[in-house]
């Protein structure tokens, strides 16, 4: 329920169902915001993904001849402490952030799917017992569960994807069981199950992609949490480790020349804060137009 | 409700427990003998054997874990790993009190602010202000803590130098921190309380109130704020969860010596034991506080029992 109202509160714009082909670009024509943040995404993936193609120095590169110097020719973004190029720092720092991200999202979708529709699907005491599972973990405050295990085995990055996982998995849980259970009572369900479907075909062909929306929207909105999470970690000091960057510990790095260097905050922070209002922005649409109570409305 | 609440609490409990197990096994697959880091140099066979008996460890595990649960009931958390002899319990005592304030501070603000502007919000709902409202809303949703934090102190102590940069002392080293705190909890409330609000003035019973001529402040603030509380209450909860962590943050930046900050501090010298005591501590206070609004839900509204 709380999920239905947080997306409702925001977005005025409800796309209504149009025929396929057209539906993306009617979605985009309704709702501007949302474009512009798709936009925006698609160039900082694009950056990511060609990162050692368009930087024009090496992320670790150091040159300490030329420490802290602000924007200019050859370094347009300035150099921090070490004298490393920001501009390259941010595009690898995009690099890590986001496939870290993408990562634990994928991970988090395939175990909060597999899980939810099981319990769904079982019911009864077992469904009683991995439910528990979700409960015991949703009762940690997400940051602090990451730190808890970042902070015990160690910042490498798949305890640091580890740790994201165990974030978000038992909230997507909640959301898919929940769909499976309602959904198993329908009419439709029950004339497949009459009509002598396997439970295989049944959860293939009926349950999954009913909730396929969810999933899709949860999923977006939790590359949002996820790369937050993953900042404040790196923030802290038991996210990404240096000399490799990431958008939370270069904001860290950057506060103790706050007053003479505002620049080597401004850039990361700038990236990161638009990339996660992107993501908040376009996956509120997202949940709006792929909803298909809302759509009838 | 005497039932309900039984009930509720029933439930708590396990999770609490849960909560503990969890991070029992953590520090327990840690890696690093405490034994080995008390005797250093020193290390032989007799002396481990005596240590390991004097902290318990050769007992065990389930009863090892009793009596951490045990302990940490009390309030007693153990030694420091890193520097043996130092008591957990202590260092809670010093610095959970600072801690708790600025989140209690935090949270009040975010709950004054973010219900005034969830109601000015549904008052004039898809006007101009409603609009910016909501832009504001996701944008304070979206910055992380660090960067609104850093902004701030950018602005008021570096360069109008309005405010102390760094710790706690006078009235005006709280601002800096409680601000950052609650900026994201009040965009969560403001967002919560609009939509509720605006739900309760679709209902029927609201446009009876209007229309048998009642003036419209009395009904956004006796029948419609009165009948929206209840996911309002929820998110104030929700929104201690968000200021308790948010201070892992802010207490690091401004070198505040609360307890997140011997956490984060705990962690970097990898002393387990404090890591644990910390989200222990922290987990046990969202779960109660949890508790705590839905008993208070169930207090408000009649209709919920189980």
């Amino acid at each position: 329920m709380h999920s239905s109202t947080l997306v409702s509160a925001t977005s005025q714009t409800v796309p209504a169902a149009p025929p396929r082909r057209r539906s993306v670009w009617a979605f985009f024509r309704r709702d501007p915001a949302a474009a512009a943040a798709a936009l925006y995404l698609v160039v900082i993936v694009l950056v990511a993904l060609a990162a050692p193609l368009v930087t024009p120095y090496a992320y670790d590169k150091q040159d300490l001849d030329a420490t802290l110097r602000g924007p200019h020719r050859g370094h347009l973004l300035g150099t921090d402490n070490l004298g490393r190029d920001v501009l390259s720092r941010v595009a690898f720092g995009a690099r890590i952030s986001l496939s870290v991200a993408v990562i634990a999202v994928g991970a988090e979708i395939v175990v909060g799917t597999l899980w939810g529709t099981l319990a769904g699907l079982v019911g009864g005491r077992v469904d009683a017992w991995m439910m528990r599972v979700v409960d015991l973990l949703i009762a940690f405050p997400s940051l602090l569960l990451a730190i808890l295990i970042t902070g015990i085995f160690g910042p490498s990055l798949i305890n640091i994807i580890v740790a994201l996982v165990a974030t978000a998995w038992p909230g997507m849980t909640r959301v898919v069981r929940s769909e499976v259970v309602a959904l198993r009572e329908r009419e439709f369900v029950e004339a497949a199950r009459a009509a002598g479907a396997s439970t295989r075909r049944i959860v293939g062909r009926h349950l999954l992609p009913n909730v396929l929306h969810l999933v899709a929207a949860r999923s977006t909105l939790d590359v949002s949490a996820i790369i937050l999470i993953e900042a404040a970690l790196s923030f802290v000091g038991v996210g990404v480790q240096p000399p490799r960057p990431s958008w939370g510990l270069m904001i860290n790095e950057a506060f103790p020349y706050l007053r003479s260097q505002p620049y080597l905050l401004a850039f990361p922070a700038a990236v990161l804060s638009l990339v996660v209002i992107s993501l908040n922005v376009f996956g509120e649409a997202l949940a709006d137009a792929l909803d298909p109570y809302r759509r009838r409305r | 409700m005497a039932r309900y609440a039984l009930y509720r609490i029933g439930l708590t409990l396990p999770l609490l427990i849960g909560a503990a197990l969890l991070i029992f096994v953590a520090g327990r697959m840690a890696p690093g003998d405490p034994v080995a880091i008390r005797l250093g140099d020193h290390y032989d066979e007799a002396a481990a054997r005596a240590i390991r008996r004097e902290l318990g460890l050769d007992q065990p595990i389930w009863l090892q874990f009793v009596r951490y649960v045990a302990g940490a009931a009390r309030g007693d958390f153990g030694e420091s790993f890193i520097s043996p002899g130092r008591r957990i319990s202590g260092i809670v005592r010093q610095t959970l009190p600072l801690s708790l304030r600025l989140t209690a501070l935090a949270v009040a603000c975010a709950a004054v602010v973010g219900l005034t502007l969830g109601v000015v919000g549904s008052a004039a709902a898809r006007s101009r202000l409603d609009r910016v409202l909501q832009v504001l809303v996701v944008v304070a949703l979206s910055v992380p803590n660090f960067v609104v934090a850093a902004l701030l102190v950018l602005v008021f102590a570096l360069w109008i130098r309005a405010l102390p940069v760094a710790g706690l002392s006078t009235w005006q080293s709280h601002v800096l921190p409680v601000v950052v705190l609650a900026v994201a909890p009040t965009a969560y409330i403001t967002r919560i309380s609009r939509t509720s609000m605006l739900q309760v003035m679709a209902e029927d019973y609201i446009r009876t109130a209007r229309s048998k001529g009642l003036p419209r402040p009395r009904v956004v603030f006796r029948h419609v704020l009165k009948n929206a509380a209840l996911p309002i209450v929820t998110t104030i909860g929700l929104a201690f969860g968000y200021t308790l962590t948010g201070s892992f943050i802010v207490e690091i930046v401004f070198n505040i010596p609360g307890m997140a900050r011997v956490g984060v501090e705990g962690i970097l010298q990898r002393d387990y034991t404090v890591i644990q005591a910390v989200v222990l501590i922290y987990t046990s206070l969202f779960i109660l506080v949890n508790l705590i609004v839905d008993l208070s839900y169930a207090f408000f509204n009649p209709r919920i029992r189980y």
